[in-house]
């Protein structure tokens, strides 16, 4: 009587056991795919992020005199006199200007540190090209250099800006000093700051320092411990030398390593080296002059730079200027042409995917016109005339296994065979080409093969039947019903030999290339890099901008290779029948 | 033989002098020239062809065998097919063949240089007592190597006779720079004392040609051409080279001025041989056909030619190296250490053994456990879930999804882990307290690695599940069991073959991709278990090796070549297995 009852509960706990065992194993699988679609989107996401610093670039508009004498050293305007003319000492006179009180031989440096010199050979180009424009003034704009451009963006620099809280006294010392002084603390927040900084890297060092005697308890080594030892000590007299600074009596001494103070009033940027103990006066100096009176001015701004003079690439000068050029209107934000218009280089602020895109196009041309016809002529030899035998299936097995050769392997083969044995160029398209064609081989014939096989026999045997030899039968009927699917094959092996980057580092197309290739005959036997190549190339650039850039290289690789796969797509679904 | 391995010596490095050179319009005309008047008579074949098969037609009574189109096919081939091929096989093989005349002929000239040279390497005392030293240290190498063998074999520790051999081989490899020093020095003194005349200059050319090694051959055989026809940049421009760029102009002329009358004599020919054949009862279609199968058969040996040649490039540049390491081959599979920017070069005697390749196996293999244990269960269960739960909309939108993970360019995935992945899981690691982390971690290259794999393993698992007939899954639900119970119990085990084969497959890409491991997991060799610390693989040392800013060293470019062997042979094992173990699946439920 209790038995069945007993029974019934046990088979129902365990149904709901296994029910449950049910749906979580469906959520596995949903999860996984979950999991799959978000590593997607946080692939594309991050790309996206960083890619945006890249769409847009700062230039500067400059007013630059094409002096005769400068521009034209002989004298006699001709072209070869034009071209050894002083085209950046023109654009240097022109920055000049705007900041006239800029004198020390470093400092110029630095003002010039705002540009980079290859700009000189745009504005060559453009007055050989119109010689008339010697002795004129013309406005020049260019690309401000990457940290300025990068502060502009303000991508690279923390800062801020606080009114004055109370008048303050500007008087001028000898040279470019001048000495600040007000009526109460006005450095009270900014040295508050600096003394917030230090008091947490005395924290940290400390915590260091405690760490690593820690460990020196743990250990018996005595090499490993001479190790930590050392750690422990410096780490503590760092941390006291620091709080030795933070004594409330001692003046702040302004350095690379904390953040940097500027004044801004009426015009003029005061750079603060000094801040006296009682944080109501400072010294400085003048970094953009202005006309300053001897009375108090009421509306000053103390203009913080949180991001230390250590921690980036451009100076608190070089922060002064851009602002002011900013200010002054002549810098001017816009969309970031340079990098569909120039090939690469050196600057970043000059650096474009041009070069890397006609390289791409030389290098899919010449894979093209290779896989395909071969491609297509194996897939047709394998699947209508081969005879069953021995050797047919051989070349079948092999093929499906060279689909499965690693990418690099084909480099390789590339760089014995065509490089070190034919003696072809290195770099260039041509070679690049073959090894892609060669890689994309397998994958042209296998989809070929499948395209021919979806060809009902029907259609052979009736054009048989009605006396077409089994070449015409082919050619004729077979072929052309199966164009669709053999050309979709293909664009999706193109697309493949489009973001292969491995095989072409083994054939030098790894190069730092300046110019871009001609689009033409000569083009593909001259050096050259691709697209995924150029992107190798630049993730492994020093300069911060150009992870911005790369980004949007991969933006326009990827968009490249999205159109060609939608195009195969839509030739799909376009001429597809089914039977 | 210790001396003749010594006359090939190293001259002094190439200068980086990176000059434009002359513009070789010239040359690309002509051939452009030809192939386009190729392509004008081979359309006037076809055109003859025709016509004269419609004017047999118009003339006389018998009918033609075949349509007339196929008789200008006929002549088409004869006119273009020959010529085409002849320039085909020039362009491929005529540079090499310039080059072989142009300088031997500078070598002939080089005579007295080389003669003066042997007799003063012969004469030299210095160079005779380190030869002497050389071979003494060798024979001691051989004997502590001797010893080596004995000791392993009598059960003994061979350490003493180690150090001992360590010692020898340090010597041999001072002795071998020293050896190469002196022959510089004294090549340098000879080629001094020919006379700056032309004909000393080419003299002097022709001997820096001849007592260059292999390589140093091609880069000067390169530059040369650079300089002569401007195919690509030189290196360096010495009046040497200038010589050699002189001497091969002429001998280039010759060749390509006889190979274009050739290649149009022979068109020409052809075409009026064809025409000469056409009567009417000629078969031009079956003729025409043979050579269309001809062609076909043709493309498809052309993935075999493929295969054979990266197996004998591989091998025979890998037999190179490791006659270059002394046929120590064990020592390259089996050593511990590598560290190809100390070791030796190919033409020193002493070797170390810096070619220990264990530490990438042991890095590629980390890597590649990391990247499945993302990539299997992932995939397994999005298969599953696509071909057993999920409705037709779920799977038109999932399925391009991870299709297009696979499309994405594996350069764009090592981006991705260089500058997201590596600094989210370097930061990650110190907050977790784990203080050397660093960027470029065998971690994220090798998640990234799995992300990428992801769509390999769902997209052949969801294959082969899907060939797990019905009736398996009928049955286990009439005996009551849950869809996931039927999942584990029965589908799964049906399909375990498959599914073997598409990790293997996995595996196989795993092993052999190179960008993402390039751009995040570092360059050092080291060999560790920990996923945190930065490794290298087989694939980062060969793009390191042929690539880096070192200077470009035989035995590493070698080296290079013989770990492409390794990963050809390891991923081909790894295909045929995979693919012979789906094939067995498939045949067993069709």
């Amino acid at each position: 009587m209790n038995r069945p009852a007993s029974i019934r509960t046990a088979v129902e706990a365990r149904l709901a056991r296994r029910h449950r065992s049910e749906r979580r194993f469906q959520f596995y699988g949903a999860a996984a795919i979950c999991l799959a679609v978000a590593f997607l989107c946080l692939l594309i996401g991050s790309i996206l992020i960083q890619s945006v610093p890249a769409m847009t670039t700062w230039r500067m508009t400059l007013e630059v005199e094409l002096d005769r004498q400068t521009i034209d050293p002989r004298g006699d305007m001709s072209e070869a006199s034009l071209r050894r003319g002083g085209y950046n000492a023109a654009i240097q006179n022109a920055l000049r200007a705007q900041f006239p009180d800029v004198e020390d031989r470093a400092e110029l440096r630095e003002l010039f540190g705002l540009y980079s010199s290859v700009n000189a050979a745009r504005l060559l180009n453009r007055v050989v090209q119109d010689p008339s424009l010697v002795g004129r003034t013309v406005s020049f704009t260019l690309p401000i250099d990457d940290d300025a451009d990068l502060y502009l963006k303000g991508v690279s620099v923390r800062e801020s800006r606080a009114p004055g809280p109370a008048p303050v006294r500007i008087e001028r010392r000898e040279g470019r000093a001048v000495s600040l002084a007000s009526d109460t603390a006005v450095f009270d927040a900014y040295v508050e700051d600096v003394r917030e900084v230090a008091r947490e890297r005395a924290r940290t060092l400390e915590q260091r320092a405690l760490r690593a005697e820690a460990a020196l308890a743990d250990t018996i080594d005595r090499d490993i411990r001479a190790i930590y030892e050392a750690e422990a000590r410096r780490a503590r007299v760092q941390a006291e030398r620091l709080r030795e600074r933070l004594d409330d009596g001692a003046p702040v001494v302004l350095g690379p390593q904390i953040p940097s103070l500027l004044i801004q009033v009426s015009g003029a940027v005061i750079r603060i080296t000094e801040v006296s103990a009682d944080r109501s006066s400072a010294q400085g100096e003048i970094v953009i002059s202005a006309a300053l009176d001897e009375a108090a001015h009421a509306d000053w701004t103390l203009w913080t730079l949180e991001t230390p003079q250590a921690g980036r690439l451009i100076s608190d000068r070089q922060i002064a200027w851009a602002d002011a050029l900013r200010e002054r209107g002549l810098t001017r934000s816009g969309f970031n042409t340079e990098l569909f218009t120039y090939a690469d280089s050196r600057e970043p602020e000059l650096a474009g995917v041009l070069g890397a895109l006609i390289g791409s196009v030389l290098t899919m041309f010449v894979t093209m016109l290779l896989a395909v016809p071969i491609g297509v002529g194996a897939a047709i030899y394998l699947e209508e005339f081969a005879p069953k035998n021995r050797i047919t299936s051989i070349i079948e097995v092999n093929i499906n296994n060279l689909a499965a050769v690693p990418s690099i392997v084909f480099g390789l083969l590339g760089l014995a065979v065509f490089i070190n044995t034919f003696g072809l160029p290195r770099s260039a398209p041509i070679v690049g080409g073959v090894v892609l064609a060669l890689m994309t081989l397998p994958t042209v014939i296998i989809s070929s093969r499948a395209a021919l096989k979806a060809v009902p026999p029907s259609i052979r045997e009736a054009a048989l039947g009605v006396g077409a030899s089994k070449t015409q039968a082919v050619f004729h009927h077979v072929l052309p019903l199966a164009a669709p699917g053999i050309l979709t094959g293909s664009i999706i092996g193109l697309a493949q030999a489009l973001g292969e980057t491995a095989p072409l580092l083994m054939i030098g197309m790894v190069a730092f290339i300046a110019d871009a290739p001609t689009l033409g005959l000569s083009g593909f036997t001259e050096p050259a890099t691709v697209m995924p190549v150029q992107i190798f190339l630049w993730s492994s650039a020093a300069e911060r901008a150009f992870e911005a850039r790369t980004a949007a290289a991969i933006l326009i690789l990827l968009t490249l290779m999205v159109s060609l796969n939608a195009a195969a797509i839509y030739l799909r679904r376009r001429f597809e029948r089914r039977w | 033989m210790v001396r003749r391995y010594w006359r090939r010596g190293r001259p002094e490095c190439a200068g980086h002098e990176w000059l434009a050179a002359a513009a070789p319009e010239k040359i690309m005309q002509i051939t452009v020239l030809v192939a386009l008047t190729l392509l004008v008579l081979t359309a006037f074949g076809f055109l003859t062809g025709r016509r004269r098969a419609l004017a047999v037609r118009a003339r006389s009574g018998p009918r033609l065998h075949s349509l007339p189109n196929y008789y200008g096919y006929y002549i088409a081939l004869w006119t273009g097919g020959p010529a085409l091929v002849l320039l085909a096989v020039y362009g491929a093989f005529g540079s090499g063949l310039v080059n072989t005349l142009a300088m031997s002929q500078l070598e002939r000239e080089a005579a007295p240089l080389i003669a003066e040279f042997e007799r003063q390497l012969d004469s030299d005392s210095d160079f005779i007592a380190l030869l002497e030293e050389a071979a003494e240290a060798e024979t001691d190498a051989l004997e502590a190597r001797e010893a080596i063998t004995r000791a392993r074999d009598a059960g003994l520790d061979p350490q003493a006779f180690q150090a001992a051999l360590a010692g020898h081989t340090t010597r041999l490899t001072e002795i071998g720079a020293r050896l190469g020093q002196r022959r510089a020095d004294i090549a340098r003194t000879v080629a001094a004392r020919a006379p700056s005349s032309d004909a000393g200059i080419r003299a002097r050319s022709g001997f820096e040609f001849w007592n260059s090694p292999r390589e140093r051959r091609e880069l000067f055989l390169a530059d040369a051409r650079a300089i002569a026809f401007g195919e690509g940049l030189a290196s360096r421009n010495t009046p040497e080279l200038r010589a050699a760029a002189l001497a091969m102009r002429p001998v280039e002329d010759i060749f390509r001025y006889s190979v274009a009358a050739l290649a149009l004599s022979m068109a020409v020919g052809g075409l009026a041989w064809g025409r000469s054949r056409i009567k009417a009862s000629f078969r031009a279609r079956n003729r025409v056909e043979t050579a269309i199968t001809g062609l076909l058969m043709f493309a498809s040996v052309i993935a075999i030619l493929t295969t054979l040649g990266i197996v004998f490039s591989l091998l025979f540049e890998s037999l190179r190296f490791f006659a270059s390491i002394g046929w120590r081959v064990g020592d390259f599979l089996f050593g511990l250490q590598w560290s190809p920017q100390i070791a030796i070069r190919a033409d020193q005697i002493g070797q170390s053994g810096a070619f220990g390749a264990v530490p990438l196996f042991a890095g590629t293999a980390l890597i590649t456990a990391i990247a499945m244990t993302v990539a299997v269960p992932v995939g397994l269960f999005s298969a599953i879930y696509m071909s057993e739960y999920a409705g037709p909309r779920v799977r038109a939108v999932a399925k391009p999804i991870l299709e297009v993970l696979a499309g994405v360019p594996t350069v764009v995935y090592g981006f991705f882990a260089l500058l997201t992945v590596g600094p989210f899981l370097r930061d990650f690691a110190l907050f977790l307290g784990y203080e050397d982390a660093v960027t470029q971690s065998a971690l994220s290259a090798g998640l990234v690695m799995g992300v990428m794999i992801i769509p390999f393993v769902s997209s052949l698992s969801d294959d082969v599940i899907n060939a797990v007939p019905q009736s398996l899954r009928d049955g286990a639900y009439a005996m009551g069991a849950t869809k996931s119970e039927a999942i584990r119990h029965v589908v799964l085990p049906a399909a375990l073959p498959g599914i073997v084969g598409a990790v293997l497959l996995g595996v196989s890409r795993a092993i052999g991709e190179t960008m993402i491991v390039v751009m995040a997991a570092g360059q050092g060799a080291n060999l560790t278990a920990n996923p945190l610390e930065s490794v290298t693989t087989i694939t980062v040392q060969i793009v390191t090796l042929l690539t880096g800013d070192q200077e470009f060293d035989s035995s590493k470019t070698l080296a290079a070549f013989a770990l492409g062997l390794v990963l050809f042979v390891l991923t081909l094992m790894l295909n045929i297995i995979a693919l012979r173990v789906v094939q067995r699946f498939r045949e067993r439920y069709e």
